[in-house]
């Protein structure tokens, strides 16, 4: 027999061997071993390979049967089967949920609009000078476009496909190379829009939205980290990253900006001068003002969020307002004023005309008449306080962190001018057909969710919708890419949710029958201090990520440890963060990490799987030291949702 | 048998896909009324409703369709180092012992429920006047209707592979990581990765 299959039934054995002990040690077996019973021999079914979600439905009724016949054996039947129905539909009609099939359409939608190719291309030739820049250019690429789809399997491909092969010619060491396409394949799983932190929130009843904000920083954290690495290996040991030869640097130039180089390299004064000049030889003036537009659009970005700064921050809201109710109160002091020498309305009109209107119609009118004259006076008034107001606004002076910000940034464009060459203006324009769509696509989801513009569910519909727009600006918005991301999120949805569905109906029985209640009280006889607790809760999690998939360990055990975390004043939220970091080590440890299978698949035959996990070794440190970080700097991951949402 | 064991694939796989373009509808539908919330300043009392019963049904009823694909997650630690005759031995077992009971159990306690629904004409009590319910709670009886016949076409499967010692073919469908589709849409060729390999073996070590 194989090494493997020895081990994974030696693991199966300790399992039943240790809940045999256990029921024989127990005094007298009550149903919470039961509940025991059911957790081990639910891992070995699991392991055994049935389709998940079906083993812990089934499994989930059984037992809870026995939990409901221990009570009131008639009644079991009907209870059992309505507790499972009722759970499904807790499932299918859960809100949190609602945003995974959203976020998965949004990313086979972009995965398929194709800009990942010309993603790479444009980064890596942005970061040429660079150490290591091809593996550097591979990591932030992986960064944005795991991020965007959050298919690991698909990423590693496409990056083992496009990255790989750039690398391995420009004489990179095969190891280096495919620990960064692996490493930086996983980023998805952690960076928010992620499904695995829905997944959490729905099943430890946190919200998302705070898991998104919290997730954020160390997530961008985890991808320095890599980048820094690997910029400090290169520089240590260039031989394994030798930078880039001309020939991979080079840009072609299209006609015009060859042409146009005649009148200086300058970018933006060449093509000034060859609007006006005579020396435009013969490129059309519109292709001039087109890549003029182009050119300027950096110093015209800066310049629209300028004004838009000067305007909130010299005229700010407070002290209108306060000029408004001043206005308001002498405008109304004056009506007051006017209304007792007038006599309409008073509130106790002693000789009030209005009591009689019928009687006096004539005084009526008058009063009238006084009335308008009344509140003219007092228009009047008002109208010349708020223009002092007005003129009081006006004179608000900026803060001088504003004029400092604008001379740094003027100063920056000018230098960014200075250097912006023609090479560099293609390279802008490839990086503005395919980063910055990209970016703009996640910063608008992952905004609106965490400034509370919209739901999760929300801004995952209009993320969808986005990549629908992404898909077609790049012409891939055809009827087989649609129907095939269609099916696709309805496989992946199904998965999830169905998953969902059984372990719900698993962990109630769990629950049920008191599994829970022995589990807090065997843990809290160990005495753990709350950093002992995380560690071990953190190493269970660990070794679980090799035998099961994230998904499977999230929605059985999260429902074991969650209720355990108030007792040793450890956050929900912070213990979520771990999690997800967590998880995502487990895609790179070897012998079960996906990713180095999906590489492998691509990578010319010579580059054994030895290899492939060798080079993730250094990035699983990595992580490993990401955790550790968060474990001592809690704030990376609470500093954000602290800020935003009072924590 | 072959034959009825792919038209029941079939079967399931064409309602799994008609449902699965509630996803298109869900996404235009709650980008309008974002749209309309915010812009027209027109928000609806019974989208939250539209939505979740759009999301339900839609993964419910795909349910079988994946079951057909074998798209369900399975773990992997043990199962693909087995013999297809243990695979298939394991399968059947589990097959009878959890999923049958599991399916029937959620198709029946279903049926009832929804029948619940229909007799008291239920309406969601999520807002005052809530759209009815009862047709999105008969979506629990039918996805288990058809999960159950996907199931039993896989206790046969499973049957098959025991007497002959090798899977039955399934039909092809959409992959997630389709390595083929990949390589075309980046334009990389198998001669490619091929040529690449004298970079790798003149690498020094």
């Amino acid at each position: 027999m194989r090494k493997e299959l020895w081990f994974g039934f030696s693991l199966m054995a300790i399992l039943l061997a240790g809940c045999a002990f256990m029921l024989l040690q127990a005094a007298s077996i009550t149903t919470g071993h039961l509940g025991l019973l059911m957790l081990g021999l639910v891992v070995v079914a699991i392991m055994l390979g049935f389709p998940t979600a079906f083993t812990l439905m089934g499994m989930g009724m059984l037992f809870g049967w026995f939990a409901y016949q221990s009570v009131n054996p008639d009644l079991a039947v009907a209870q059992i089967l309505d507790l499972m129905v009722q759970r499904t539909y807790a499932v299918m009609s859960n809100d949190v949920l609602i945003a995974i099939p959203l976020f998965v359409f949004m990313g086979y939608l972009v995965e398929r609009a194709n800009l990942i190719e010309k993603l790479f291309r444009s980064l890596h030739l942005t970061m040429a000078r660079v150490p290591g820049s091809l593996a550097v250019a591979t990591i932030i690429t992986c960064a944005i476009f795991a991020t965007a789809t959050g298919i690991v399997g698909a990423v590693v491909t496409l990056m083992g496909l496009l990255a790989y092969p750039a690398m391995i010619k420009a004489g990179y060491n095969v190891k280096v190379g495919a620990g960064a396409i692996t490493a930086g394949g996983c980023l998805g799983i952690l960076i928010p829009p992620s499904v695995l932190l829905i997944v959490y929130g729905a099943t430890a009843g946190v919200s998302v939205v705070q898991l998104y904000a919290g997730a954020f920083f160390p997530g961008i954290m985890l991808a320095g980290l890599y980048v820094g690495y690997i910029i400090v290996l290169a520089k240590l040991k260039p031989s394994l990253m030798p930078p880039l030869s001309e020939e991979g640097r080079r840009v072609a130039l299209p006609s015009f900006a060859q042409r146009l180089s005649a009148n200086g390299d300058r970018a933006l004064t060449s093509l000034v001068r060859g609007l006006k000049g005579q020396r435009n030889a013969d490129v059309p003036a519109r292709t001039i003002a087109f890549q003029l537009g182009v050119t300027l659009l950096p110093a015209l970005t800066i310049a629209v969020l300028l004004v838009l700064v000067f305007r909130t921050v010299t005229a700010p809201a407070v002290v209108q307002d306060v000029g408004g109710l001043q206005a308001m109160g002498f405008a109304g002091d004056a009506e007051r004023f006017d209304q007792s020498s007038g006599g309409l309305a008073e509130p106790p009109p002693d000789e009030g005309t209005l009591q009689e209107p019928p009687v006096e119609p004539a005084n009526a009118a008058q009063v009238a008449e006084e009335a308008r004259i009344a509140a003219d006076k007092a228009l009047v008034q008002k109208t010349e306080s708020e223009k002092a107001v007005a003129d009081a606004a006006v004179r608000v002076d900026a803060p001088a962190a504003f004029w400092i910000a604008l001379a740094i940034c003027t100063a920056l464009l000018l230098i960014f001018y200075l250097k912006f060459n023609f090479v560099r203006l293609e390279i802008f324009k490839m990086l503005l057909s395919s980063f910055f769509p990209l970016a703009l696509l996640i910063i608008a989801v992952l905004g609106s969710i965490v400034f509370g513009l919209a739901t999760p569910s929300e801004a995952a519909a209009a993320g969808a919708l986005g990549g629908l727009l992404l898909a077609a600006a790049y012409g891939r918005l055809n009827y087989p890419v649609v129907r095939d991301s269609v099916f696709l999120t309805a496989k992946t949805s199904a998965m999830v949710c169905w998953l969902f569905v059984g372990a719900s109906i698993f962990s109630a029985s769990f629950a049920l029958l008191g599994g829970q209640e022995i589990i807090e009280k065997w843990v809290t006889s160990l005495g753990l201090t709350p950093i002992e607790f995380l560690l071990l809760s953190q190493v269970i999690i660990f070794i679980l990520g090799w035998p099961l998939e994230w998904t499977e360990i999230i929605v059985i055990f999260m429902p074991i440890f969650v209720p355990l975390l108030p007792q040793y004043g450890v956050d929900p939220l912070f213990f979520g963060l771990l999690v997800a970091l967590n998880l995502q080590t487990a895609f790179l440890s070897p012998p079960v990490a996906m990713a180095a299978f999906y590489l492998k698949g691509v990578s010319p035959p010579h580059v054994s799987l030895n290899q492939i996990f060798a080079g993730m070794l250094p990035f699983m440190g990595i992580q490993v030291i990401a955790i550790f970080l968060l474990y001592v700097f809690p704030q990376i991951g609470l500093w954000l949702p602290s800020v935003l949402y009072g924590r | 048998m072959q034959k009825i064991l792919l038209a029941v694939d079939r079967f399931s796989t064409w309602v799994g896909q008609a449902f699965s373009w509630l996803i298109v509808a869900l996404t235009l539908f709650v980008s309008w009324e974002v749209f309309s919330r915010y812009v027209l300043g027109a928000p609806h009392a019974w989208a939250f409703d539209v939505m979740t019963m759009l999301y339900g049904t839609m993964f419910m009823m795909a349910g079988a369709y994946t079951l057909s694909k074998n798209g369900h997650v399975r773990g992997d630690v043990l199962y693909g180092f087995f013999k297809p005759r243990t695979q298939a031995a394991i399968d059947l077992t589990l097959y009878i012992v959890f999923f049958i009971p599991g399916v029937v159990a959620l198709a029946w306690a279903g049926y009832n429920y929804a029948s619940d629904s229909w007799v008291i004409n239920e309406h969601s009590n999520i807002t005052a006047d809530g759209p009815p319910i009862y047709p999105f709670k008969t979506v629990i009886p039918l996805a288990g209707a058809v999960l159950l016949l996907q199931g039993f076409v896989e206790i046969i499967r499973c049957i098959i592979c025991l007497r002959q010692g090798y899977w039955p073919s399934r039909e092809q469908d959409v992959e997630e990581v389709d390595v083929g589709k990949l390589k075309e849409m980046v334009h990389v060729k198998d001669e490619d990765i091929a040529q690449l390999d004298q970079y790798v073996v003149r690498a020094p070590k």
